[in-house]
């Protein structure tokens, strides 16, 4: 039965998925073909006045400068349809090995991060709504809200200097050690790298899910079977553990999986601050030098991402919703 | 605390302390031994388009890889490298070059010519930076030698050929660009992208070898490049003016001359319309040759490098200034406001009530445009500003995306900055056949003397022959396109390009840098030591 109605659930977000991913990608089109950034003049710099006009009519040909805009995006398209992202005019490889390529490193940054944001995170808003009113509820709220509106290249930055370079700690940045081959790297090495750029992405990305939690602990603790459960003398970590973990989880979860987005964001200015290896660059060398087939493809591919993020957080609370109405334990 | 709030707190502080405890133990990244000989460096960006001299890597100094046929030493004297020999025909449209019979690539396959035929035709159809057009073919006379024919004579050519590095053909596809192997120096071993490159020595090389067998290229950020110094991870970091001046211990601020420079590009006609490219051209105070050479004179240059600079530059007379085709007769006396004022009263322009000059009831008064990214040019622009007020000269200054530079630079001054190795710079910034070509000649100047010149500087046999002309072009005794002469630009400075290297390793001489920084100063990493 739930099953039924999660399935049905999935399958019209994924035609309103297929819309959207259609809307946004002429969107896309239209301001990259929109964009004044001359690809010819990002592309030669200052080498502009060694080379000849017809060999930059060439490379206006390339970069499909005076292609008429209908005609390429339609090819685009055909192209797309076939599973065929086309290749990258920066970085003249193929759009689909590069985004693997960077993608797989940013995911392991993102998802580490996204993980202890929801661990650190759940923690917190715990603490805080178990303990509203007292001194350790205002600290973490005041600690949420600092941070909410805290740059996070400035955190970066921030940990950089004190754990890099002061207590030398951390290494400096990249993925992994310095002139070392990758047969030699280990996974501590590994480890030792992608810390702290995850640790700056958790510092911040906890304080939705850590706000959230709060307040949906303050509300359960408001709740008759809570007042029940005390009046027979439970209470502190019995309590939570019996009540107000199982009826918060879900929540919190699927909210958190909700932050997917600005996870993506988020990733790439850290991995700019670190110089660690994954799509960050990329986007950022694709927008300024108009490297149509990479921005296209980057954009589809955080729409997807985005998307089953969202998705998944929408089928937990759907299937806490329809429990719940169910009468059905959570 | 209640028990709950314990156990959490608990077992939070444990998992900080494991990571503590695991990276504490952490063994040094830098290479401990007797003989130090691997470096790791911070100066390149990373060629986003991979390693492949035909789509244009390792243009200016060596391609690391691969090798070239001929290479300029530090005076830029043609020599050999690839090539035992090369002459040029009278006519100057065949170009006939031996090369060396004893050559392997990295992989052990000898270099043939047909390698070499490969690499132009491969680079002719890249539409890239690799400029070829003037290549009409190519003629293979024997297993070494070729004859390449062009369709218009081309005396810079020469540095074509120092700057396209030979791909193997039996190794060539499309992933060279990301396992080059080449004849040069070095063999790539590992390639991280956006992060570091590390390269051992080519067994199979020719030349001389190198000090350092090994070599690690970390691609950061200027600030991430010097918190690497700082931290002590890098031999060598390539850092920008406003951390010039830092202390790193151990380590020396090495400052590099070179032809990155800046200078303001002037207007030269009279405000009318180009019918042609349909835009509109020229200003009518810039086009009179008495305010621009004013100015040339009254600017203090040693000053602008001092205040803009903060020192590490030299000042700019032209757009190529100590480079073999420099005319250097044609350094000015500057920072003369009395003089720079003189030359305007004779021209016929008198000071208004306000102190600012006018002539036939128009105002000295110009806009000046900078790219509103780039700190150094606006830098430069007020201080340039600020110079001209006190000849009574009146500047505005304003910042403006190249997008809408591109659309005013033929009617407004614009702080632009050039610099090449190859001479041909010259002739697309002042031939009058190129006049409103994109960014080329966009002043629209025109000399018939100084075409006449350039154009035999082309067609020159030799490079000495080639360099005269171009000298003349500048300056012949009665006019040129320097600031003796027509004066169409006023140049500036000559940025430094700023390295810290440690204080063990010596980088022996430089040649003087071209526009980019980073890998133009790998050009003689042979000759690199370290001095305990």
């Amino acid at each position: 039965m739930l099953a039924f109605h999660i399935g049905k659930f999935i399958l019209k977000r994924t035609l309103k998925f297929v819309t959207l991913l259609f809307a946004v990608v002429v969107l896309t089109f239209m301001l990259v073909s929109l964009s004044p950034v001359d690809p010819i003049q990002s592309y030669l710099g200052a080498e502009m006045m060694v080379v000849s006009e017809e060999q930059k009519e060439e490379i206006a040909e390339y970069y499909g400068v005076n292609q008429p805009k209908l005609q390429q995006f339609f090819k685009w398209l055909k192209m797309f349809l076939q599973g065929d992202l086309g290749t990258s005019l920066v970085y003249r490889q193929d759009v689909l090995s590069i985004i693997q390529e960077k993608f797989v490193a940013s995911f392991a940054l993102m998802a580490l991060s996204w993980s202890m944001a929801g661990i650190l995170g759940y923690a917190l808003g715990v603490i805080a709504g178990m303990n509203k009113g007292t001194f350790a509820d205002r600290a973490i709220k005041l600690y949420c809200f600092v941070l909410a509106s805290t740059p996070t290249f400035w955190i970066a930055i921030l940990l950089l200097i004190v754990f890099s370079l002061w207590l030398g700690l951390f290494p400096i940045g990249l993925g992994t050690p310095i002139g070392v081959v990758s047969e030699q790297v280990t996974w501590l090495d590994r480890l030792k790298h992608i810390l702290l750029p995850a640790a700056t992405l958790s510092v911040i990305g906890v304080s939705n899910i850590t706000l959230h939690t709060r307040q949906k602990v303050i509300d359960v603790l408001d709740s008759e079977f809570i007042r029940f459960a005390r009046a027979k003398g439970e209470e502190g970590f019995t309590l939570f553990k019996r009540h107000v973990f199982r009826n918060t989880l879900f929540p919190a979860i699927s909210v958190h999986f909700a932050s997917f987005g600005e996870l993506f964001g988020g990733a790439i200015l850290a991995e700019q601050v670190f110089s660690y290896p994954g799509l960050g660059l990329a986007i950022v060398q694709a927008g300024l030098n108009s490297d149509v087939p990479l921005m296209m493809g980057i954009v589809v591919f955080s729409t997807f991402f985005v998307f089953i993020g969202n998705l998944l957080a929408d089928v937990l609370y759907t299937m806490i919703d329809l429990r719940m109405k169910n009468g059905e334990a959570i | 605390m209640r028990a709950y709030h314990q156990s959490l707190l608990m077992s939070m502080l444990i998992a900080a302390c494991f990571f503590l405890a695991a990276c504490t133990s952490q063994s040094s990244d830098l290479e401990t031994g007797t003989k130090k000989d691997s470096l790791v460096l911070a100066i390149g960006s990373e060629p986003e388009d991979g390693f492949d001299p035909t789509t244009g890597w390792g243009r200016y100094g060596s391609p690391l890889f691969q090798s070239t046929l001929l290479t300029l030493d530090r005076n830029f004297n043609v020599q050999h490298d690839l090539a035992v020999d090369y002459n040029v025909s009278d006519d100057g449209l065949e170009w006939t070059v031996k090369i060396r019979d004893d050559v392997k690539f990295s992989d052990g396959e000898p270099l043939t010519i047909d390698d070499v035929i490969f690499t132009f035709e491969t680079a002719k159809n890249s539409q890239s930076v690799v400029d070829l057009q003037n290549l009409k073919k190519m003629e293979k006379l024997d297993s070494h030698t070729v004859k390449f024919i062009l369709e218009k004579p081309q005396s810079t050519f020469l540095y074509t050929l120092t700057m396209l590095g030979i791909v193997p053909k039996h190794a060539y596809s499309e992933n060279y660009r990301e396992n080059p192997v080449g004849s040069g120096p070095y063999k790539l071993v590992q390639w991280d992208k956006g992060q570091q490159l590390i390269v051992e020595e080519n067994p199979y090389y020719y030349g001389k070898k190198s000090y350092f067998k090994k070599l690690t290229f970390l691609f950061l950020s200027e600030d991430a490049a010097f918190l690497a110094a700082k931290a002590g991870q890098v031999d060598m970091a390539a850092v920008p003016v406003n951390l010039a001046k830092e202390k790193i211990p151990g380590m020396k601020l090495i400052a590099l001359d070179s032809v990155d420079n800046r200078g303001i590009m002037m207007p030269f006609v009279k405000p009318r319309y180009d019918s042609e490219k349909g835009v509109a051209i020229g200003h009518e105070v810039t086009s009179d040759p008495a305010i621009r050479k004013a100015l040339n004179i009254a600017i203090d240059r040693e000053k602008l490098v001092e205040d803009v600079l903060e020192g590490f530059g030299t000042p700019a007379y032209s757009v190529a200034d100590n480079l073999p085709w420099w005319n250097e007769d044609t350094i000015i006396e500057d920072g003369d406001a009395e003089a720079a004022e003189k030359i305007l009263m004779d021209a016929g322009w008198t000071k208004n009530a306000e102190g600012i000059f006018e002539k036939k009831g128009i105002k000295a008064s110009f806009a000046l445009v900078y790219p509103a990214s780039d700190q150094t040019r606006q830098s430069l622009a007020i201080a340039f500003k600020q110079m001209a007020k006190k000849i009574g000269i009146e500047v505005k200054t304003e910042g403006k995306s190249w997008n809408e530079i591109e659309k005013v630079m033929h009617t407004t001054p614009v702080v632009m900055g050039w610099g090449s190795h190859d001479p041909i710079e010259m002739y697309h910034l002042y031939h009058s056949k190129y006049r409103g070509q994109g960014y080329s000649n966009a002043n629209y100047y025109s000399n018939k003397k100084v075409d006449q010149y350039m154009d035999q500087a082309i067609h020159a046999a030799t490079q000495e022959e080639a360099n005269e002309y171009w000298k003349k072009a500048q300056w012949d005794g009665e006019t040129g396109f320097s600031a003796l002469g027509d004066a169409p630009w006023i140049w500036l400075v000559n940025l430094q390009h700023l390295y810290f290297v440690n204080e063990h390793l010596n980088i022996g001489g430089q040649k003087i840098q071209p526009h980019g920084h980073g890998w133009p100063v790998t050009e003689f990493i042979a000759d690199w030591t370290w001095d305990e």
